[in-house]
């Protein structure tokens, strides 16, 4: 692909965003009448049933018109970055959100590096050393990360580590930077063991794959060291699948750290999210969803861009046979 | 929290079990404990060794002892027998789960994947659709919103496993039409429906079994899940995950009441992954 | 080529004893080969020949520890003063690629598809006061690329799957000579090449040889091109040698019924016989063959002295070695046997009536394949052909020739994008445009047999089932078993075999049962794509036998798909050649074989190995 149509992927995979992102933003929306019962009851919330309130309810979020004019205007704030106050408190939602963002980037972040680099580093191993102790030691790992939900190796860890051990605090977020590395280590853990489980399976039965392939024993043929050979050969080629799995890796870590927040109480944005829903504080419901998804989906283009650049034979274009 | 992998884009199969004679002692042990549960569920009440109901407000949260093996919870109900009766929720949904998105995916797969065309464009389309989405997010805002608990949770998690089913299921067929025994029936005339029914679909059954049960396996951890957040099973209810959720704050004074729930699930749904692997390795090693 | 006379021992490149791989798999220990010894000169080129399963490939990659995880071998290679066997991994790879070099089939499978194509070459250069700089060592890069024909100076930036086979082929055996060693082994270079470009390959490979003195270990299925292109051959089955000597010796007379079959099974290019001299069973296992000669299962001069033990190979004359320990008595018979399969050639072929009308006739027939963003492959243009009614037609070509798309247009797998096919007086370019009831008639006049056996059938359906589906095609009646042995019986397969899965039957009993299934509709013209390439030499004389048998006994007609003239002249009467989507010739086979008239014919013709030795056919 030439760098214009390298140019002109990207847009058109920026233009497919669009509308995802608008069809989302409907369907949070529509939240509002999803929810059983009166949408003014639902936005009440436990505020007391006055004339008035009900009346300031009915003109905030504009009930008296026809749905789409409704759906209209609210996307239409959104855009200019009002996402509405809160039913609980009245508060600002963007503000809320911004206020836990950092807590939940530091989370995700600290996750996502166990996830890749201690991933990738025993995927390799074990299919380097397949067959040995090590390799059966790895799978078993995998097998069960993918079996426990993080909320419940998150309970484990905080039982014996931080009750038993003692080693980590078992709730709240710590301030500074090594404080909070100190009280997320418990918490990125346990997002990360489930999560790494399915990197360990993809880049380990990537490896063993390519270590059968016949270009690596044509490199061992013609005399090439070992570590030419597992960096510039092995790794360069396996680990591409991996890329391609980064996407089901996000979604595991967005979700994971909803739990996990809920888990270790940690007031970020996840656990932000579970106490407007199960406060059915709709507001609140539809910025913070709408924050998440439109997040997720940024990641998955930049994923997209990524594994278009990393492998060239989708850039220089596959003739067809 | 993880949404089923597609092992078909995978590189290679067999490599989930190592060594041969551990695997098979694995297997068994595998498929023991989900006998175990499997008991549970359908005779719960039966040999639970009390109520999982009866609240002993004086007890409260207690240790372990002779008379309540796993301690008992906040309001002083039986935790082994609440575990007991816990696994009818925690294989009924599942098993709705997979058995529904199975079926739906496997019909969308055979004809997306043989058909081509317009039917494959607007199903794949959908499938990508949901593939954005953070589908745990989703499942936790519609239930939680919607409301109705167990059974919308249900309907929400079949909803987004037919997706990642379908491509699967996808994958397979497109393997399977451009290959000689396909197109030697085509030549011969037989009809569109059964090459699909009699001979691909024969052909894709083995891979998209093994993935019926890893589905089960993920709708599990899903379902407790989302009992975890007071989302899933009514309150009061004996489940795995709401079990969780009622006893997350007696970690201090009992904190078997939370870990019997856990290990259960990490059992469970280990067992089962490990049997969803070694039937995937059975199959794609024919 | 050198003289073929036995260099004196102790001059030897490579000298390997004894050796025997044996592979382990799921707790089995399986023999792959016993006992075999090998010896290479310098400068000399040896051929090992052998079908699947004989263990040739290993036995490469054996000489120097390329072996898989769960394979291991013992016995003695001696290369340089030294046993190889008996090296560290660090001492290997001083050899390895220096010394010692491997090249394999498929360049793209062959080559890192994420590294540019220089690279290769220029990852093993050494790092010499003469090849510090980036430009020096991309000036070395070019100058070796520019030794195995590669001129254009952009090709070194390009990755591996931007280039063509034969490119691919050259720049990975520019990379396997990039530290110059004194032997390279190759195994099946050319087989995953078009014809033509397999012939290039091997000229390169002479050539290179030549020009540096290299010796070789050419690995092969195809004793032909053993004959032409080497010095010395051994002949391999199923784990142990069975023949060694000279190849112009052993061409002129082989002193093994293995490899009197072989030679006798390969159609010859150079007449048209009756029938062809088939091997009969399949390939067999090391192990199955296990303490008795690994042929005698399939040997009609077997005694039960060749079962009791497993024969060493004996020389019988000064340089030539045989496993075979009746060679002495019937060496008359294997004499006779050879002449005569090659006396009735002259045998007349079946001349079809041109004044009928033809059972097929394809006029004009283009078919483009629009690729993605635009890309249109022009897979056809413009091909007309006809078939007679009892006539047998072959459509010879390379890959990207349209010879498949052709043949597939004809069934109806493919609609053509312009062009008229008319079928047993029914237009049938576009099957959908038919009514059922013509498509059915179409169907029961022309059906198809495939290429690769392993895939041909439904795994999951036994041969019954298969069967009975086919002939349910047929119209009429319910069909019974009856009818299905009957299929089965003219296929020359028995009856037993009703209820067999394809796993349980070999590659050439799977493309029998096919041709039954193709059979059951009773066509008047089957349309054959490369139905024998993908089956060992030895299996393959029995399918042309037994598509000869059918053409006579059914009248059927054939439209025979190949890249390989031999088998067309086998099978058919007339031939079409096609290059680029385009028919350049056509005529009576014999006609354009003896006297091609369109340069690429003659390419074609040319690239067939020729044989070493004067006299043999």
């Amino acid at each position: 692909m030439s760098r214009g149509g390298l140019i002109r992927y990207f847009l058109r995979r920026f233009a497919m965003a669009v509308p995802l992102l608008l069809i989302i933003s409907f369907g949070v929306f529509a939240l509002i009448h999803a929810a059983p019962g009166d949408p003014v009851r639902a936005l009440l919330g436990t505020r007391p049933a006055r004339p008035e309130t009900i009346a300031a309810i009915r003109e905030r979020f504009n009930l008296d018109d026809p749905f789409l004019v409704q759906y209209g205007k609210w996307l239409w704030r959104v855009l200019h970055g009002d996402l509405g106050r809160a039913i609980r408190g009245d508060q600002l939602i963007t503000r809320a959100i911004g206020d836990r963002l950092g807590l939940t980037i530091y989370l995700t972040l600290y996750s996502t590096a166990i996830i890749l680099g201690l991933g990738i580093a025993l995927g390799a191993m074990a299919a380097f050393r397949r067959g040995s102790r090590l390799d059966r030691i790895v799978v078993m790992l995998g097998v069960f990360g993918v079996s426990s939900p993080s909320f419940v190796t998150g309970i484990f860890l905080l039982y014996f580590f931080g009750v038993v051990l003692g080693l980590f605090p078992t709730f709240g977020a710590g301030h500074g930077f090594l404080d909070r590395a100190w009280h997320l280590t418990l918490p990125a853990l346990a997002l990360a063991l489930s999560v790494m489980a399915i990197v360990v399976k993809i880049t380990r039965a990537s490896v063993i794959e390519e270590l059968g392939k016949d270009y690596v024993a044509f490199g061992r043929a013609r005399g090439l060291g070992s570590a030419r050979i597992i960096f510039a050969y092995l790794l360069r080629n396996a680990l591409i699948p991996v890329v391609t799995a980064a996407g089901l890796v996000i979604v595991g870590v967005v979700a994971g750290a909803i739990y996990v927040e809920v888990t270790f109480a940690l007031p970020g944005l996840g656990s932000l999210i579970v106490d407007a829903v199960q406060n059915r504080d709709i507001p609140m419901i539809q910025g913070t969803t709408l924050f998440l998804s439109a997040f997720v989906i940024v990641v998955h283009l930049l994923i997209d861009i990524v594994y278009v650049l990393i492998d060239p034979r989708i850039r220089y274009g596959r003739v067809e046979a | 929290m993880s949404v089923p992998i597609d092992l078909s884009a995978l590189p290679s199969a067999r490599v989930a079990a190592s060594g041969r004679r551990g695997t098979s002692l694995l297997i068994h042990a595998a498929v023991f404990i989900v006998g175990l549960v499997v008991i549970c569920a359908a005779l719960g009440p039966a040999i639970a060794p009390g109520s999982p109901d009866t609240q002993r407000l004086l007890v409260g949260d207690a240790l372990p002892s002779a008379e309540f093996w796993a301690g008992t919870d906040l309001l002083g109900r039986d935790v082994l027998s609440r575990t007991i009766v816990g696994a009818r929720t925690a294989l009924v949904g599942p098993i709705i789960v997979a058995a529904g998105a199975f079926a739906i995916a496997t019909l969308l797969g055979l004809l997306a994947g043989y058909l081509g065309g317009l039917v494959d464009t607007v199903v794949m389309r959908w499938v990508d659709f949901m593939f954005a989405l953070p589908g745990p997010l989703v499942a936790i805002v519609v239930v939680g919103v919607v409301g109705g608990g167990y059974w919308t949770a249900v309907a929400v998690l079949v909803a987004l496993f037919v997706p990642a089913d379908t491509r699967i299921v996808r994958s397979a067929v497109l393997a399977q039409r451009p290959l000689p025994y396909i197109e030697a029936a085509r030549t011969l005339g037989i009809s569109k429906a059964r090459i699909l029914f009699v001979h691909i679909l024969p052909n894709v059954l083995p891979i998209v079994c093994a993935y019926v049960v890893l589905d089960f396996a993920f709708a599990l951890v899903n379902l407790a899940g989302l009992s975890f957040l007071g989302l899933g099973v009514q309150p009061g209810t004996a489940d795995w995950g709401r079990m969780l959720f009622e006893n997350r704050n007696i970690l201090f004074s009992n904190p078997v009441a939370l870990l019997l729930p856990a290990l259960m699930i990490i059992l469970t749904a280990g067992s089962i992954n490990l049997i969803g692997d070694w039937v995937y390795e059975r199959f794609s090693a024919q | 080529m050198i003289d073929s006379a036995q260099p004196a021992a102790g001059e030897f490149l490579l000298d390997v004893r004894r050796l025997s791989i044996s592979a382990v798999t799921g707790g089995e220990r399986r023999a792959i080969t016993v006992g075999t010894d090998l010896r290479v000169a310098k400068g000399e080129t040896v051929g090992i020949v052998g079908e699947s399963g004989s263990g040739k490939s290993m036995t490469a990659k054996a000489i120097v520890r390329l072996l898989p995880a769960n394979v291991s071998a013992s016995g003695e290679v001696h290369f340089g003063g030294r046993d190889l066997l008996a090296l560290t991994e660090r001492e290997l790879r001083e050899i390895r690629g220096s010394r010692i070099s491997l090249l394999f089939q498929d360049p793209f499978t062959m080559l890192n598809p994420l590294l540019k194509c220089g690279m290769h070459i220029e990852e093993v250069l050494p790092r010499t006061p003469v090849l510090r700089t980036g430009r020096q060592r991309m000036a070395e890069v070019q100058r070796r690329l520019a030794e195995v024909g590669i001129t254009d100076a952009d090709v070194a930036h390009r990755l591996p799957f931007q280039l063509s086979g034969g490119m691919g082929q050259r720049v990975a055996l520019a990379a396997a000579l990039a530290r110059d060693p004194e032997l390279l082994i190759a195994d099946e270079p050319s087989t995953a090449l078009d014809v033509t470009t397999q012939a290039e390959i091997l000229k390169l490979l002479a050539r290179v040889q030549g020009q540096r003195g290299m010796s070789m270990i050419l690995i092969t299925h195809d004793l032909r091109l053993a004959f032409s292109s080497c010095d010395r051959v051994y002949v391999l089955y199923a784990g142990s040698l069975l023949e060694v000597g000279g190849a112009g010796e052993i061409e002129r007379e082989p002193f093994h019924p293995y490899t009197l079959g072989l030679l006798l099974s390969e159609p010859p290019a150079a007449k048209r016989v009756p029938r062809l001299v088939a091997i009969r069973g399949s390939v067999a296992s090391a192990d199955a063959v296990a303490g008795s000669c690994s042929f005698a299962p399939r040997c009609d001069w077997a005694r039960e002295s060749c079962r009791s033990a497993r024969p060493p190979l004996a020389e019988t004359e000064p340089g030539r070695f045989t496993a075979c320990i009746r060679q002495g008595e019937i060496r008359a018979e294997m004499q006779a046997m050879r002449r005569r399969a090659f006396e009735n050639g002259a045998a007349a072929a079946m001349v079809a009536s041109a004044d009928t009308a033809p059972l097929v006739r394809v006029t004009g027939v283009g078919k483009i394949f629009e690729g993605r963003r635009g890309r249109h492959v022009h897979a056809l243009k413009e091909a007309s052909i006809e078939i007679h009614p009892g006539e047998s037609v072959g459509l010879v070509g390379e890959s990207g020739s349209g010879k498949t798309t052709l043949g597939r247009c004809v069934v109806g797998l493919e609609t053509p994008s312009a062009g008229a096919i008319e079928i047993g007086g029914i237009t049938a370019a576009d099957y959908a445009a038919l009514s059922p009831a013509q498509r059915a008639q179409v169907r029961r006049t022309v059906q198809m047999v495939f290429q690769d056996p392993y895939s041909t059938l439904n795994p999951r359906h036994s041969v019954r089932r298969c069967l009975l589906e086919a002939l349910r095609m047929a119209g009429g009646t319910a069909p019974t078993d009856e009818q299905v042995v009957a299929l089965l019986r003219e296929v020359g397969l028995p009856e037993t075999y009703i209820g067999r899965r394809p796993a349980a039957l070999s590659g050439g009993e799977r493309q029998r049962v096919a041709i039954a299934r193709a059979l059951a509709v009773r066509p008047k013209i089957l349309v054959c794509d490369e139905p024998v390439s993908s089956l060992d030499v030895s299996v393959q004389a029995q399918i042309l036998n037994l598509f000869k048998r059918l053409q006579e006994q059914l009248g059927l007609s054939y439209l025979f798909i190949t890249h390989d003239l031999a088998v067309v002249r086998q099978v058919a009467e007339r031939v079409y050649v096609l290059y680029l989507g385009e028919i350049v010739e056509h005529g009576a086979t014999e006609e354009v074989m003896t006297r091609p008239q369109h340069p690429y014919t003659r390419r074609l013709l040319e690239s067939i190995p020729h044989s070493a030795a004067a006299g043999a056919p």
